[in-house]
C-alpha cells in the first residue's frame, strides 16, 4: 500500500446509465485531512461522484484509485467508511442500532474470531459520539429519519476509518442530529480524517467544510478552497 | 406422548423434527430480510427434477436433490445479480422448469408414489441413514451460520455498504441460496418440497412480530420451528394427520398469535414513549400478501 497517495484520485471519471452520461468527465483529487462537500442540485451526480470513488458504480472511461490502487484491486477496506443515504428497510427483519452499528466492525474482524472487547468498545465509543447510547437496545428501523442518519454515521465510526464517505448525511435530519453530526464532523476533522460529504446546502457544517465541489449535469462546475486543513493529517 | 417414543420411525422422526425446527428458521431469517421469501419454494421446485434423475438412475433421491438443488439454487442467484428485470421472473422460470421436470422424470416408471410422498413429506419412511445424512447437513448449515452470519447480516441490511465494507458479496449471495438449498432437502423427507419453505418463512415472519433485533429474531424463530415442528409431528402421530401441513398450520397459527401480541407490545412501547422519545407505531412492512392482511 502506498501511503502517500492520497484517499481518492479520479481522472476523467465517466459513468453511463440508459445511455446517458450521469457523470461525464469527472476529475477529482481528495487529500488525506480535506473535509470535501459535494453540492449541486438533484440529478446532478452527487451520489453517483461518491459511489463511483468507492468503485460502487464502474467507470465507463476514465479512472478512479483509492489510496493509489484501483477499487476493484483494493483491499484495505478497514480504512474506508461509507455513510449512505438511508437505513434500508429489506424484508423487515428489525435490527438494533447496536446490531447496526456493530456491522460497521466487520472489516475489521476475522470470521473465525467472535468480537472481542476491543469491537465492543469501539462499538460503545461510536454509540456515544452520536448520542445513541441510550437507544442501543431500540429497532433502528422504529427510530426517527435523523436517528437513523446517526445510526448510520455511528456504524461508519465504529470501523474506525480514516476516510469517511457520506451521502447526503444531513437530508431530512432534525435540528438536534444536525447539530450531533456536526459536533462528529469537529472532532473527525480535528482527528485529520478525510471526509467526503454529499449535500444540498451546508448548514451548520459550512465552518467545518475544507473545500466544497459544485456538480451540475454530472460536470464539476466549481471548485472553492474554504480554509486550511486545521488537523494532523494521518 | 410417551407412548409414541415407543416407535423407532418416530424417535428418528422427532430428532429430525428438531433439526429442521433449527435449521430452516435460521437460514429463513436472512432469505427474508433480503426479500427472497419465495427462494425456498424455487428451490423445492427445483429439487423435485433432482429427485426423479435419482429415481430415474436408481441412485440416492436425496443426494442427487442435493446437487440439483444447490445447483439451481447458485443460478438463481447469479441470474438474479445479473438480471434487470429482478429476482421473481427467474424465480419463476426455475419453478416450471422444476417442477415439470420433476414430473417428467418420474413418469416412466410409475414414481407416482414416491413423487407424492416428497411433494408433501413421509416422515415414517425415514430411516436411520436418512437422519445421519440430515443431522451432517444440518451441523453444516449452522456452522455456516455461525461463521458467516456477522458477514451476511450486514449483505442483507445494505449490500452497497457491504461492498465498500471488503465482503465477497457475490460469494455471500451464493452462499446464502446454497444453504438454503441444502435446507430445503433437509426438511423435504419430513415436510415435503411444497411446503418446506413455509418453516423458513413463518416462523421469521411470526418472531420479528415481537422482537426488537436481527439475532433475536433468528433465536426466537428457530424457537417457534422447533415448536412447531415437534408438536405439528407429535399432533400428526397422535390424530393419524398428514405431518407436513400439520406442522405448517401450527407454524401459521403461532404467527397469527404473534402478531396480536406483537401490537399489543407495540401499543404498550408507543404510550410509553408518548411521553419521551417519538417512536412511531406503524407495523412493520409484512413478508408476503398473507401477512399483510393479518398484520396490517
Amino acid at each position: 500500500m502506498n501511503d502517500e497517495a492520497p484517499p481518492f484520485a479520479m481522472t476523467g471519471g465517466l459513468v453511463r446509465r440508459d445511455g446517458r452520461e450521469v457523470l461525464a468527465g469527472v476529475d477529482l483529487r481528495v487529500a488525506a485531512g480535506d473535509v470535501l462537500a459535494v453540492l449541486g442540485p438533484n440529478g446532478a451526480g452527487k451520489s453517483t461522484l461518491v459511489k463511483a470513488l468507492l468503485g460502487l458504480i464502474p467507470l465507463a472511461a476514465g479512472r478512479t484509485e483509492i489510496y493509489g490502487v484501483p477499487p476493484a484491486a483494493f483491499r484495505d477496506w478497514k480504512r474506508l467508511g461509507y455513510v449512505p443515504q438511508r437505513l434500508p428497510m429489506g424484508g423487515g427483519v428489525p435490527a438494533t442500532v447496536r446490531e447496526v452499528v456493530a456491522s460497521g466492525r466487520v472489516a475489521r474482524q476475522s470470521r473465525w474470531r467472535p468480537s472481542s472487547a476491543a469491537d465492543r468498545a469501539a462499538v460503545d465509543r461510536a454509540l456515544a459520539a452520536v448520542g445513541l447510547t441510550d437507544l442501543a437496545g431500540e429497532s433502528a428501523h422504529l427510530l426517527s429519519g435523523g436517528q437513523q442518519q446517526r445510526v448510520l454515521i455511528a456504524r461508519a465510526l465504529a470501523g474506525e476509518p480514516d476516510t469517511f464517505v457520506m451521502d447526503e448525511p444531513t437530508a431530512g435530519v432534525d435540528a438536534g442530529s444536525q447539530a450531533a453530526l456536526a459536533a462528529t464532523l469537529r472532532d473527525l476533522a480535528g482527528a485529520g480524517r478525510t471526509v467526503v460529504l454529499v449535500a444540498h446546502e451546508l448548514g451548520p457544517l459550512e465552518p467545518l467544510i475544507t473545500r466544497t465541489v459544485e456538480l451540475e449535469h454530472g460536470r464539476v462546475v466549481r471548485e472553492t478552497a474554504l480554509r486550511e486543513v486545521t488537523g494532523t493529517t494521518t | 406422548m410417551i407412548e409414541m417414543l415407543q416407535y423407532d420411525f418416530m424417535r428418528i422422526a422427532l430428532v429430525m423434527a428438531v433439526l429442521i425446527g433449527l435449521t430452516a428458521p435460521a437460514v429463513g431469517t436472512f432469505i427474508v430480510q433480503r426479500r427472497l421469501s419465495l427462494l425456498g419454494d424455487g428451490i423445492g421446485h427445483i429439487a423435485l427434477t433432482g429427485i426423479g434423475l435419482g429415481l430415474l438412475t436408481s441412485t440416492s433421491p436425496v443426494l442427487a436433490a442435493l446437487l440439483v438443488s444447490v445447483l439451481g439454487a447458485v443460478a438463481i442467484e447469479v441470474l438474479r445479480a445479473r438480471s434487470r428485470s429482478g429476482a421473481d421472473v427467474v424465480l419463476a422460470l426455475l419453478f416450471y422448469g422444476g417442477l415439470a421436470g420433476g414430473v417428467l422424470l418420474t413418469n416412466g416408471q410409475g414414481g407416482g408414489t414416491s413423487l407424492q410422498s416428497y411433494l408433501f413429506g413421509s416422515i415414517s419412511s425415514v430411516s436411520t441413514g436418512d437422519l445421519y445424512v440430515v443431522a451432517g447437513l444440518a451441523a453444516a448449515v449452522l456452522a455456516i451460520v455461525v461463521l458467516f452470519g456477522r458477514e451476511m447480516f450486514l449483505l442483507c441490511q445494505d449490500e452497497e455498504v457491504a461492498r465498500a465494507s471488503g465482503l465477497p458479496v457475490r460469494f455471500l449471495g451464493v452462499l446464502i441460496a446454497a444453504t438454503a438449498a441444502v435446507t430445503v432437502v433437509i426438511a423435504m423427507r419430513a415436510i415435503g418440497l411444497l411446503l418446506v419453505s413455509a418453516l423458513m418463512i413463518v416462523p421469521v415472519a411470526a418472531a420479528q412480530q415481537v422482537t426488537r433485533g436481527f439475532r433475536g429474531t433468528m433465536l426466537l424463530a428457530m424457537g417457534v420451528g422447533v415448536l412447531s415442528a415437534v408438536s405439528g409431528l407429535a399432533g400428526s402421530f397422535q390424530y393419524d394427520l398428514p405431518p407436513g401441513p400439520s406442522i405448517v398450520l401450527l407454524a401459521l397459527a403461532l404467527f397469527v398469535v404473534a402478531v396480536a401480541g406483537g401490537s399489543v407490545v407495540r401499543r404498550r412501547r408507543a404510550r410509553a414513549g408518548a411521553s419521551g422519545e417519538a417512536v412511531p407505531t406503524t407495523v412493520r412492512p409484512a413478508v408476503d400478501a398473507e401477512a399483510e392482511v393479518l398484520g396490517g
